[in-house]
């Protein structure tokens, strides 16, 4: 058999470049001595780069939003309508983080957040943008006030604000502390929660280019997608598109929790066989224990069972192809001995709490959801709940305003469906009389 | 013309209306909850849902693509779209529950996961009868429930202000309230608490519901989250009859249903016109029916004892008689119909009286630009139109100086009012038509002849716009007549007149009388033929004969009213 390598080349010497080991680089006098704002100079001084041409290279890079959807970031930014000088139009950059499992741009904004700044700025230039905000997770407290100090720094030096460099760009850039819901990161519920309004998505369309932030076009990318930004004009989008799996390309943070070894954000290029992330990168499942499931890009993709793991890549054409999705590279790494119902309670419990409330699907079905889950693991569920699981899942989805209650409705979906002997295990033995196989018929 | 096919039905459209409300225009039933042709539409209940394909485009002809049939190949959305955003294009083929199978199944997920939190209180629940949820629940939802859980609790029969009452645990969560305060009155007095299945509506902190036009979300909420505080648990809405008819607080003629039960208002509720008040009512004018109900002046009365109708007339006609020629005054009212106070300027007329002046009864800085006005009687621009002036004060000059004998009141109060005081009363013989035992003027009255109020007596009134529009008798006084059992507003066809209508019984029956029965009486009596089959006639020699009101048949108002000026009427 061949040895199973993965996309991701010679990673064991990958040098990092979104989270490069320097020292104290969160400090702009360390950013702008490695390098910093070097890209955002060269498109505001070099003739060369018109605003198009920014754009190109960025689709060239292959570069995929990072925030869970996997959307070519060039090709978002090409939605923009044409320019009207009596229309404003607007960048948000997505740090509000929330979902289970996915804890990777908070390790930006903690150590490289002029990375973030730069790539706003950049792409505040390609799409002629009056300004750009960052929402950042309220729970990030620390890192926000020490990002606004470094915001007024970068203002200073005159990075932001009128006439950068002398070039006859302006752009403005604010940070905006989030409002504590996982929801409000969902692009649509974002803008309305800047606005200062109930966080509640949007009925798209209209869509944000056409419709966004107080009615204006604007774009929305996540923290890791826009900190990817400057390297790229640095060193070309081809050096980008020639990283990890070819379509899907350039580095990625990885963040792995749950029994390995050494949990942690890494980075590495896409394309990564899960294999060598959880045996190697992550030191191997705690205690030697034998690895059960695996859910590859935060909470609401479709978890693995470990013998589906097998030869798959951390890119979403492997991915895919395996049942599940790249999401955010949130991995969340579960041994042999893992409740499989547990979990799925926790998962359950979560969307339940942090549905907005306004579609009756995911209002209602969320907490349900949660109900019947919990019964199951309580030992009171009936065979019949796992049908109903299902039948509620199939009730959720594909029919409400935003993604999350397809988000809450699949872990349930694809847990029982990969790991039904353990929840039919839990349901009340006395509906199940001894003896009898379990059929279609009997369940 | 641009066509879209609705469950295998063709239509054509102009423009690029919603689906929703081209199938509500349409009379295509779509279920649904929180769309409001009104306000935006936040596509939440997901009670809308429908499958939407459009035909597949040729990139180079941009032309459809033809199947071997030479019929459009139609490519559906892979989900299904909430009506209520969708945008109807050329060759849109829309499947609803009529039609397809996926979308009926859909309508009765979001039922059943509607009704697993929802306390199921209809047998005490106000809006049982008339609730969209309730119906829809019966005609497209799941029989009975797989929710086995103990439902959500949360906060019940909380005041969010003087007039509105919440059940939170009723609440459905469209929004309606939420953004009839935001877009409609701008208010901004409600919103959205708490998160996900604890949802309900609530006031800031500090803010009281006090919005002037609080009550429409009662009438919007499509359960019965918001109640009335003023009318909960007193009726029942099939114990109710309903009538369409129009407010009298304020000149702008608002449009309205009164609710009636044993022949007493229970409420007022906005009835739909956009021409005038298009889906809403003030406050104010839905809690001003008391004066229908209370205080009412019963049978008629000669020098303040109590009489038959007969000799009520008689005893007016013979204090006229008796009066010199020009010394009988007469005060019309804004309060009153064109058709009564045209009668009484055809008297007035006829006994050699000058033309009745009437009283201008405005509040100033009580208008609000929207539907209350300055103005507080319904009438006056109906009464100018007849050619009758507000009075200012020639009344009581002639009065003051003894040119007056008799002065016939018509459905006014000039004490209440100011114009004139009990002791310049004092000298004169007072024929009063009063609704209320609180008319100040009653105790000068020597013959009383109680008049119908607005929910008794059919007859129009001219907003201050100019668009007349004709009421309806709600409710059954004693001595009904032809007229008014054809007119008046029916309970249940098929219990009218059993001894199970609520609304046909004897209780709280009003000895009073229409002006156009009482007029003509007493004219008769002066040997002044008034002989109308009914206010339509009345109505329509108006129409022909005043040039302000030329056109204005009750056939030209119908439901929702006429601008006089639309047909024909002089400005
Ligand atoms: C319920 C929900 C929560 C989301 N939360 C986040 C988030 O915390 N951060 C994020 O970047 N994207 C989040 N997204 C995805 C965003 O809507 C959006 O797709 C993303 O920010 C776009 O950025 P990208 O193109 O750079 O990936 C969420 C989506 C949903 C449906
Ligand atoms: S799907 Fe859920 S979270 Fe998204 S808008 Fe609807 S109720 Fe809110
Ligand atoms: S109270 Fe009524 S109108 Fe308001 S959100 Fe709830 S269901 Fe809708
Ligand atoms: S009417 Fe509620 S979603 Fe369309």
């Amino acid at each position: 058999m061949e040895p199973k390598t993965g996309k991701a080349g010679d990673w064991r010497n990958y040098e990092r470049v979104l989270l490069p080991k320097v020292k104290d680089l969160h400090l702009l006098e360390v950013y702008e001595a490695n390098g910093g704002y070097k890209a955002l100079r060269e498109i505001l001084t070099n003739d060369k780069w018109d605003p198009t041409a920014v754009t190109n290279e960025v689709k060239k890079s292959g570069l995929k939003g990072r925030g869970g959807a996997g959307f070519p970031t060039g090709l978002k930014w090409s939605f923009m309508p044409p320019i009207n000088p009596d229309i404003p139009r607007y960048l948000c950059c997505n740090g509000d983080e929330s979902e289970p499992g996915t804890f990777k741009d908070r390790q930006l904004l903690e150590y490289n957040p002029h990375a973030v700044f730069e790539g706003m700025l950049i792409a505040s230039y390609a799409m002629s943008l009056a300004g750009s905000y960052l929402y950042i997770r309220g729970e990030y407290a620390d890192w926000i006030t020490h990002m606004e100090g470094e915001l007024k720094k970068a203002y200073a030096k005159g990075y932001i604000g009128k006439d950068i460099m002398g070039s006859g760009f302006s752009t403005e850039l604010y940070i905006h502390k989030g409002a504590g819901a996982y929801i409000c990161g969902e692009e649509s519920s974002l803008m309305n929660s800047l606005e200062g309004k109930r966080a509640y998505p949007r009925v798209k369309p209209p869509f944000p280019a056409q419709k966004g932030i107080w009615g204006y076009p604007t774009t929305i990318n996540n923290v890791e997608t826009l900190a990817a930004v400057p390297e790229i004009i640095n060193r070309g989008g081809e050096w980008f598109a020639g990283i990890g799996a070819p379509t899907h390309a350039g580095p990625v943070l990885y963040g792995i929790s749950g029994h390995v070894n050494r949990p942690g954000v890494y980075e590495y290029p896409t394309g990564m066989l899960i294999s060598d992330l959880i045996y190697e990168v992550a030191g191997g499942i705690r205690g030697g224990k034998k690895l059960k499931a695996l859910v590859p890009g935060g909470s609401s993709t479709p978890v693995l069972r470990a013998d589906m793991i097998d030869g798959v890549t951390m890119d979403a054409d492997s991915l895919r192809e395996a049942g599940s999705m790249m999401g955010t590279s949130g991995m969340l790494v579960m041994d042999e001995d893992t409740d499989m119902v547990s979990f799925l309670r926790r998962i359950t419990h979560f969307y339940h709490h942090e549905s907005c409330g306004q579609c009756t699907p995911c209002r209602e079905g969320t907490g349900w959801l949660e109900n019947i889950v919990t019964r199951i693991d309580e030992g009171e569920g009936n065979l019949r709940d796992l049908d109903l699981l299902i039948d509620l899942c199939s009730e959720m989805e594909g029919r409400t305003v935003c993604a999350l209650a397809d988000a809450a409705a699949w872990p349930v979906r694809y847990t029982i469906d990969r790991f039904r002997d353990e929840f039919e295990a839990k349901c009340k033995a006395s509906l199940v009389p001894s003896g009898v196989e379990l059929t279609e018929a009997t369940a | 013309m641009a066509t879209v096919t609705i469950d295998g039905q063709t239509f054509e459209f102009e423009g690029r209306p919603r689906l929703l409300q081209f199938c509500l225009e349409n009379g295509i039933e779509v279920p649904h909850f929180c769309y409001h042709p009104a306000m935006s539409a936040p596509a939440n209940c997901r009670q809308c849902l429908v499958e939407v394909g459009t035909p597949e485009m040729d990139r180079e002809t941009r032309k459809p693509r033809l199947d071997d049939d030479g019929n459009p190949i139609i490519r559906y959305f892979p989900k299904l779209q909430t009506s209520c955003t969708m945008e109807i294009t050329d060759g849109m083929v829309v499947k609803s529950h009529r039609s397809s199978e996926t979308v009926e199944r859909a309508q009765k997920d979001t039922l059943e996961m509607l009704l697993i939190n929802h306390p199921l209180d209809c047998p005490i629940c106000d809006q049982a009868g008339h609730c969209p949820l309730q119906i829809q629940a019966y005609k497209y939802g799941p029989e009975g429930s797989r929710f086995e859980f103990e439902k959500v609790n949360k906060p019940k029969q909380i005041p969010l202000g003087p007039e509105v009452m919440l059940d939170g645990e009723r609440c459905i969560n469209c929004t309606r309230c939420v953004r009839f305060t935001n877009e409609i009155s701008k208010s901004h007095q409600l919103t959205i608490i708490e998160r996900g299945v604890r949802n309900y509506p609530m006031t800031p902190p500090g803010i009281t519901f006090d919005d002037p036009y609080s009550m429409n979300v009662i009438d919007i909420c499509p359960v019965g989250a918001l109640t009335s505080r003023d009318s909960r648990f007193k009726a029942r809405i099939w114990e109710m009859s309903k009538t369409p008819s129009i407010t009298t607080g304020g000149a702008n003629g608002n449009n309205c249903y009164y609710w009636v039960k044993d022949n007493q208002i229970m409420k007022v509720t906005p009835r739909d016109n956009p021409e005038v008040n298009e889906y809403w009512l003030p406050d104010a004018e839905r809690l001003d029916y008391k004066r229908f109900n209370e205080d009412r002046l019963q049978g008629p009365a000669v020098g303040g004892v109590a009489s038959s109708w007969e000799a009520a007339y008689d005893a007016a006609a013979s204090l006229m008689k008796e009066a010199g020629k020009g010394r009988v005054a007469f005060l019309g009212s804004a309060y009153a119909t064109v058709e009564d106070n045209y009668l009484l300027t055809r008297l007035a007329d006829a006994l050699g009286s000058s033309t009745p002046t009437f009283i201008p009864h405005v509040e100033n800085g009580r208008g609000d630009d929207w539907l209350m006005t300055d103005d507080r009687t319904p009438n006056r621009d109906g009464c100018e139109r007849l050619g009758m002036s507000p009075e200012t004060g020639a009344l009581a000059t002639r009065i003051e100086n003894g040119e007056v004998d008799v002065l016939y009141v018509l459905e006014d109060d000039p004490v209440a009012a100011g114009i004139l005081t009990a002791e310049q009363l004092a000298g004169v013989k007072v024929i009063l038509h009063a609704y209320n035992t609180t008319n100040e003027t009653l105790p000068a009255a020597t013959v009383s002849l109680p008049a119908a109020t607005v929910v008794e007596t059919v007859g129009t009134f001219v907003n201050q716009k100019g668009h007349a529009q004709r009421v309806r008798p709600a409710k059954s006084i004693k001595g009904m007549n032809r007229t008014l059992m054809m007119e008046v507003g029916k309970s249940r066809a098929d219990l009218h007149g059993t001894p199970f209508d609520r609304w046909h019984n004897e209780s709280n029956l009003v000895d009073c009388q229409p002006g156009w029965v009482s007029l003509p009486a007493v004219a008769k009596r002066l040997g002044q033929g008034m002989d109308y089959r009914g206010p339509k006639y009345i109505m329509r020699e108006i129409a022909e004969s005043v040039s302000a009101f030329s056109g204005a048949t009750y056939d030209a108002m119908g439901d929702q009213g006429v601008r006089l000026e639309d047909v024909g009427a002089a400005v």
